[in-house]
């Protein structure tokens, strides 16, 4: 009886794939919920007359966003050059203390609980420091960024500096290939995958950081401009700024992983598409 | 360098090849004992191990898993220090061996670079052993092992688009463009269903009785070290020592036609009883 039933189930289930049309893309459907959530985000603020200094509706922060253009674009540059600076001098610093861990063994395992300490202050807490040390313009925010963004670029680095296989360091070293030589011709490029994942991670760790950093003392930039605007009880200019910081951040995210299918074709994460093409 | 050379005298061992009169082995293996030193406590891994590889000939290690099989093709390629005993490799030390790329290694498990293709992978090796190479010349030589091993017509593809035996045959040409004098093979198709081991099996005869080299084989497969070797050495574990060698005695060359040769069952019934005998050995 329950026999014939899964006999059925299998058959529909075999013959389905040739019926049914290819299915919509992922983009399609995110795009589709995010108009959805809007669409009854808007309806809840039009039908319970919600205040707007409270939540504002789409179309308001639509109208703010056109409205202060120009003033968001301005912001939008200043922070977008913090955001670059900070993630390429964070890159470099977590790239250059996984190669010295990794390197440099003895030393390393002194340094690495130093790290894990230090990545256990909250580092949005040395924001004023920063600020003390460095002035309200460009420099406390590129290195708030660095404190914060480095860690997870040196971690994913040293994990993949880590990660070879013991037999092929075994079989370099039988052949009398230096601990360098391994470094630079295995270790290095065995990272990048992994490297890869770090970024990724600390690109939107920058973004963060350069809006704390802003929060802290700042004259322009996306977190100064919603400073402001709370001051001023313009909540729509608030999440029209904060819209911005999301395009931004998202932008930023896809350079990121558009160099990594560039750089990394072969990486695990790409295996099956390689094998495909 | 001087350390390497004072441990087998070449006089002393052109000496002891005269009064023998037989040719010194190629790998050589006296007296081997092996610790290891597991949660503080000194353990034997191997005892009394005595191995002689005539040049050309092609040796299978087989027994029960932690006999120690693995760790004696690493003392022989150098990656181990022997506690006791003497091992030489072409009549020096083989950590000297395999910087000289008289040793070719090949593990169970391919290790290539996913990043590089497979002439890339074969010819990897060599550019590292030896800087002063070409990338010309060494490509050229991993192209001609390649085509040794049968993937010339898959040099340039990647590693994850290759099957599990292709994987293995790059290991194999990565290891024979060293031109190494002796093959060190630690379960090499131990990862690989039964057929594709079989077609591996007599692309490694093949490989042997092509170009002559010198070959050892750790395995746990009893066919595949009857239909491969010219001898067998038997091991039992706690501690691990050579309990039996076992010449087989199948015609030259080998062929599709040795596994019905009598001498095939009579060996392969011989090993069994030997393994068996050797599990019964092992403390629970």
């Amino acid at each position: 009886m329950s026999r014939a039933v899964f006999g059925a189930t299998a058959e529909s289930s075999g013959a389905r794939p040739q019926t049914m049309r290819r299915p919509l893309p992922d983009w399609v459907l995110a795009l589709a919920l995010l108009a959805a959530v809007t669409a009854v985000w808007e309806l809840a603020i039009r039908l319970l007359h919600v205040s707007t200094f409270v939540l504002p509706a789409p179309s308001a922060v639509v109208r703010s966003l056109i409205a202060s253009r120009a003033a968001l674009a301005g912001a939008a540059a200043s922070t977008a050059l913090e955001v670059l600076l900070g993630f390429v001098l964070a890159a470099v610093t977590g790239i250059v203390v996984a190669l010295v861990i990794a390197r440099f063994e003895r030393f390393g395992r002194a340094l690495y609980p130093l790290i894990v300490l230090f990545q256990n202050v909250p580092k949005v807490a040395l924001a004023p420091i920063f600020i003390l040390w460095f002035g309200f313009d460009l420099t406390p925010k590129v290195a708030l960024i660095v404190v914060i963004a480095f860690f997870p670029v040196a971690i994913d680095m040293l994990a993949g500096l880590q990660s070879v296989e013991p037999s092929f360091v075994a079989l370099m070293q039988s052949v009398g290939a230096s601990r360098t030589k391994i470094l630079l011709r295995v270790r290095i490029p065995h990272s990048l995958p992994h490297l890869m994942a770090g970024l990724k991670v600390a690109i939107t760790f920058s973004v963060i950081g350069a809006i704390v950093g802003e929060f802290a003392g700042a004259s322009h930039g996306l977190g100064y401009m919603i400073e402001f605007a709370s001051t001023q009880l313009d909540t729509p200019l608030i999440f029209a700024a904060l819209v911005v910081i999301s395009v931004l951040g998202l932008a930023f995210y896809y350079v990121v992983e558009l160099a990594e299918r560039l750089l990394v074709p072969w990486a695990p994460k790409f295996e099956a598409h390689h094998r495909a093409s | 360098m001087t350390a390497a050379l004072s441990v087998v005298h070449p006089l002393g061992a052109a000496a002891d090849a005269a009064m023998t009169d037989a040719p010194t082995p190629l790998v050589d293996a006296s007296d081997i004992a092996v610790d290891f030193y597991l949660e503080g406590r000194r353990q034997r891994v191997l005892q009394a191990i005595n191995l002689a590889v005539p040049k050309g000939s092609f040796v299978s290690l087989i027994g029960p898993s932690g006999c120690g099989k693995s760790t004696l093709l690493k003392v022989l390629a150098g990656l181990i220090m022997p506690t006791e005993g003497r091992v030489s490799v072409d009549g020096i030390v083989p950590r000297e061996a395999a910087k000289r790329r008289i040793i070719g290694l090949v593990f169970q498990d391919a290790t290539l670079l996913p990043w590089k293709n497979a002439i890339e992978n074969a010819a990897f090796l060599l550019m590292t052993a030896d800087d002063s190479i070409g990338r010309v010349e060494a490509f050229a030589r991993a192209a001609a092992m390649l085509k040794l091993v049968g993937l010339d017509d898959a040099e340039r593809k990647m590693p994850s688009q290759l099957s599990g035996g292709m994987r293995q045959r790059v290991a194999i040409a990565r290891a024979l463009a060293l031109d190494p004098q002796v093959l060190l093979m630690d379960e090499p198709f131990g990862a690989l269903d039964a057929i594709t081991r079989e077609e591996m099996s007599r692309c490694l005869l093949d490989i042997w009785q092509r170009t002559g080299k010198t070959i050892v084989l750790v395995t746990h497969s009893i066919e595949e070290a009857v239909f491969l070797s010219r001898e067998v050495h038997v091991m039992a574990s706690a501690p691990g020592r050579i309990i039996e060698t076992l010449p087989i005695a199948l015609s030259q060359p080998r062929d599709a036609d040795s596994f019905t040769d009598p001498a095939f069952k009579t060996a392969q019934q011989r090993l069994r009883g030997l393994l068996i005998e050797s599990h019964r050995r092992r403390p629970a």
